[in-house]
């Protein structure tokens, strides 16, 4: 009986010590916040996207991430993105209200509460060489450069090739081959 | 008039009483309380921190799970018509191994399964053997053959793990899918090459299908280009007789192919694709038929921006079927089109498109049975369609209207117009209304079809067979009523005229001598009980009234009536069980079949599958688990019933 008691405290002390293995979470996949999860894709996105020279000038011109209405976030992107810089560029995180604040950032995640506007916003800004990322339905379809999309759990990048041209964007291959090419240039209809 | 095999063998003795049906309800009920166990055991994983997230490399990232859901309510498809698509996931968690048996969960879809191979696939009713109003293409590549205007099912497959989604259209898509998109159209699209990388080797065995295995390796060519080769085979046991006797037609499949997909720059995509079979299938009066064929197709797209672009395609299609003692059939097709996406104006979302398709089709009667003439027909066939879908008010009303118009060597010039509307009253809905024109072109066996193949005839087919023509209107209404639950509901009002009528003989002849008119509900839900829990179900409802036009003297036509069942159901749970299992179950029921006197049905089809790591499944596969066997199609003397199937399946990707 005592020795029962003590050989179950063993193995728990053991556990917590995590030497042996505990089931569940070696079993499983691993899990995350879905938008602990899309902020961290927008730290990457700054890091897998080339902008045209005349969209950071400067050596110290910040990388701009915009957001653009509600910020669903929290303070995950910037726990991320504090402290750190791409090619030299200092990444900065901006909120923003108006559409004409906007203008000036690299990276625009356009927020679902500007659903009702998706289109007006989208044909302000794709001309100029701002990486628009969001998550509304068809994002990307819409002429949105990167749309997220969860699927079977995990996230999923739906990218608008055409419009990252126009825009100017050039997006790294090591991306791309991971995402689903959509609009104009999908490559099947 | 089956073309599939030939209809003299078929003359078995009817068996005894109809099939025993050993019901299963235990297991039914059996699976749904195993679903009430999992959705509380995963709820104690560890979360990764937001900054640790950082850290991980793209493939890890991709490779997490999110742990809730994004809650707003997506909205509901926009679309005006009743669609449904078949995921590549439906794929694998169905078990099909073909793309009609991908097709059984499908609402408002009549598949049939003739013999060990064959199928008799419709929508919205007309369904047979040489069903003809529904346009099926496989990565662009229309399958139709200008024989009967339908589709040779033995003959169609593809790498099932490759196939990204099947959309099915129910009702007319003819203003711009065009020529034979009259009930519906089945659009088969297959993953990119860069969606495709790397090896994956699948193969199985059971009980009627005696052995299958397929291969796949995909890789780069550069950054922006990508291949993929594949290689499939299969061994496929026979079907019996309705007296429980083997009906001999065992059969084997081999086919082959490759896909590329470059995009030169970011304004150019490029695909090349082709693939190569061949089968043979046995039969018990004759030599075995003989399938084998070829195809490669070429696609450029350039976008000029967001909203404009253009797409111009060609393809080449050589099949051929050999029948001995029946007949032995070449079709080479060639086929170019152009198509172009513009925004004119604000509201307005145009496309427009021009095709030029050759078919030479060379039918070498080798019996004394039936006869094609003249034996070798080569047809043109030019179209051209617009479609403008204007933005009355945005997210809220759209209308879409615009009109095919054709020229084919039988008919001349047709056109197919259509005008849809769709009004969302809330994102989480759409109520939709269309009303179109389409035609089903003449085909051979309307024309050019002599049984025997010398005079005196006891059937011939018409030389001036006109085109069959189609008015339909539709309401459907789709909606999101919770997040987690979307349901929709089509109905439909069908008039057709000038259908075939088979008039009274010496000879019996083929005319435009029948009427009618259709009409049908077809009702989804699905309901995502739980992370690990689906459910889905559907209902279709249809009614066919022909009635014979005088002069006509129809007595066989009028008959199609009772060719499709009134009634059809399923209901489907999807369940993923902790430690990498996955159990799906679906019952659907077919309700008979008068003119055919093929009693309705209801059949179980159930998979287990096993992940034991990330790199391959395991899976065991039941269909028709309900009884040992059942008719599905055929009259008694000819009919073929496909037994309980049962097989094991492993796939490992790397």
């Amino acid at each position: 009986m005592v020795l029962a008691r003590r050989a179950s405290r063993l193995a728990l002390l053991l556990l917590l010590l995590g030497i042996l293995p505990a089931a569940p979470s070696s079993a499983g996949p691993r899990l995350t916040h879905e938008y602990d999860l899309k902020a961290a894709f927008l730290f990457h996105f700054a890091q897998f996207v080339q902008w045209p020279p005349e969209a950071l000038p400067e050596k110290n011109t910040p990388l701009t991430i915009g957001i653009l209405g509600e910020d669903p976030f929290g303070k995950s992107l910037d726990e991320i993105v504090a402290n750190e810089s791409v090619g030299g560029h200092k990444l900065l995180v901006r909120r923003f209200q108006r559409l004409n604040q906007a203008d000036s950032c690299h990276i625009l995640f356009i927020s679902s509460s500007e659903k009702g506007r998706m289109d007006e916003v989208l044909s302000r800004v794709n001309r100029r060489s701002i990486l628009t990322v969001g998550e509304t339905k068809d994002f990307a379809q819409r002429s949105g450069i990167i749309g997220f999309v969860v699927a079977e759990k995990r996230l999923r990048l739906a990218v608008n090739l055409a419009a990252a041209n126009v825009a100017r964007l050039r997006i790294s291959s090591k991306l791309l081959r991971q995402s689903e090419i959509v609009g104009p240039l999908r490559l099947q209809e | 008039m089956d073309l599939h095999r030939n209809t003299r063998s078929g003359s078995a003795p009817q068996g005894g009483p109809g099939p025993v049906r050993h019901g299963a309800p235990g297991l039914v009920l059996a699976f749904l309380l195993l679903a009430h166990v999992p959705a509380s055991a995963q709820t104690e994983q560890a979360v990764e921190p937001a900054k640790a997230l950082k850290q991980l490399s793209l493939e890890e990232l991709f490779d997490l799970e999110v742990t809730s859901v994004s809650q707003k309510p997506e909205p509901v498809s926009k679309t005006a018509a009743a669609v449904h698509v078949v995921t590549s996931d439906d794929i694998r968690r169905t078990g099909a191994l073909s793309i009609p048996e991908a097709l059984r969960y499908v609402p408002g879809v009549e598949v049939a399964r003739v013999d060990s191979r064959s199928y008799a696939i419709t929508a919205r009713g007309f369904n047979g053997t040489t069903a003809n109003k529904l346009l099926v293409l496989i990565d662009g590549r229309s399958v139709y053959t200008p024989l009967y205007s339908g589709v040779f099912w033995d003959a169609q497959d593809a790498f099932m793990e490759d196939i990204e989604q099947i959309e099915v259209i129910r009702g007319p898509g003819a203003t711009v899918w065009g020529a034979n998109a009259v009930n519906g159209v089945i659009n088969v699209i297959s993953k990119s090459a860069a969606n495709t990388q790397g090896f994956l080797v699948t193969g199985g065995a059971g009980n009627m299908e005696r052995g299958f295995a397929g291969a796949r390796y995909g890789g780069a060519l550069g950054p922006r280009a990508f291949f993929r080769v594949y290689a499939k085979a299969f061994d496929r046991g026979p079907s019996k007789l309705p007296n429980g006797q083997d009906a001999g037609d065992a059969s084997r499949m081999h086919q082959g192919g490759l896909r590329a997909d470059w995009t030169p720059t970011t304004a150019d995509g490029v695909t090349v694709q082709g693939d190569f079979y061949g089968s043979g299938i046995d039969r018990r009066s004759a030599g075995p038929t003989d399938i084998s064929g070829g195809n490669g197709l070429a696609r450029w797209t350039r976008a000029f921006s967001g909203h404009s672009s253009l797409q111009l395609q060609g393809y080449y299609d050589r099949t051929k079927r050999e029948i001995p003692s029946t007949l032995n059939e070449a079709l080479d097709t060639y086929d170019l089109t152009l198509n172009h996406h513009l925004a004119p104006a604000a509201r307005h979302d145009v496309v427009w498109g021009l095709g030029f398709r050759l078919t030479d089709d060379d039918v070498r009667n080798s019996s004394a049975l039936l006869a094609f003439l003249p034996p070798r027909l080569t047809q043109r066939l030019y179209t051209g369609f617009v479609q403008d879908e204007i933005a009355l008010e945005a997210d809220r009303l759209y209308l879409t209207m615009g009109s095919k118009v054709e020229h084919n060597s039988y008919t001349g010039f047709e056109y197919q117009p259509s005008l849809r509307l769709a009004w969302m009253p809330k994102p989480e809905q759409t109520l939709w209304a269309a009303a179109s024109r389409a035609v089903r072109a003449p085909s051979r066996i309307d024309r050019d079809f002599f049984v025997p193949a010398q005079p005196p005839y006891f059937l011939v087919g018409d030389s001036t067979f006109q085109s069959e023509v189609l008015y339909a209107y539709e309401l459907g209404y789709k909606s999101r009523p919770l997040t987690d639950l979307t349901a929709s509901i089509s109905t439909f009002y069908n008039v057709y005229d000038k259908l075939r009528s088979l008039e009274a003989g010496p000879p019996f002849f083929l005319a435009n001598g029948l009427n009618g008119r259709t009409y049908g509900v077809e009702a989804e839900g699905i309901y995502q009980v739980s992370r690990m829990w689906r459910l889905s179900a559907g209902y279709t409802f249809l009614r066919l009234i022909l009635d014979v036009e005088p002069p006509s003297t129809d007595v066989g036509g009028q008959s199609q009536e009772d060719d499709s069942p009134r009634h059809q159901a399923y209901g489907r749970s999807s369940l993923t069980l902790p430690h990498n299992l996955s159990l799906d179950a679906a019952v659907r029921y077919v309700g008979e079949l008068p003119n055919q006197r093929v009693p309705s049905y209801a059949a179980l089809d159930a998979r287990v599958a096993w992940q034991p790591a990330k790199t391959g499944e395991i899976a065991v596969v039941g269909q028709g688990l309900l009884d040992s066997r059942h008719p599905e199609f055929g009259k008694p003397a000819a009919r073929r019933e496909v037994g309980r199937s049962i097989y094991g399946k492993a796939t490992l990707w790397f």
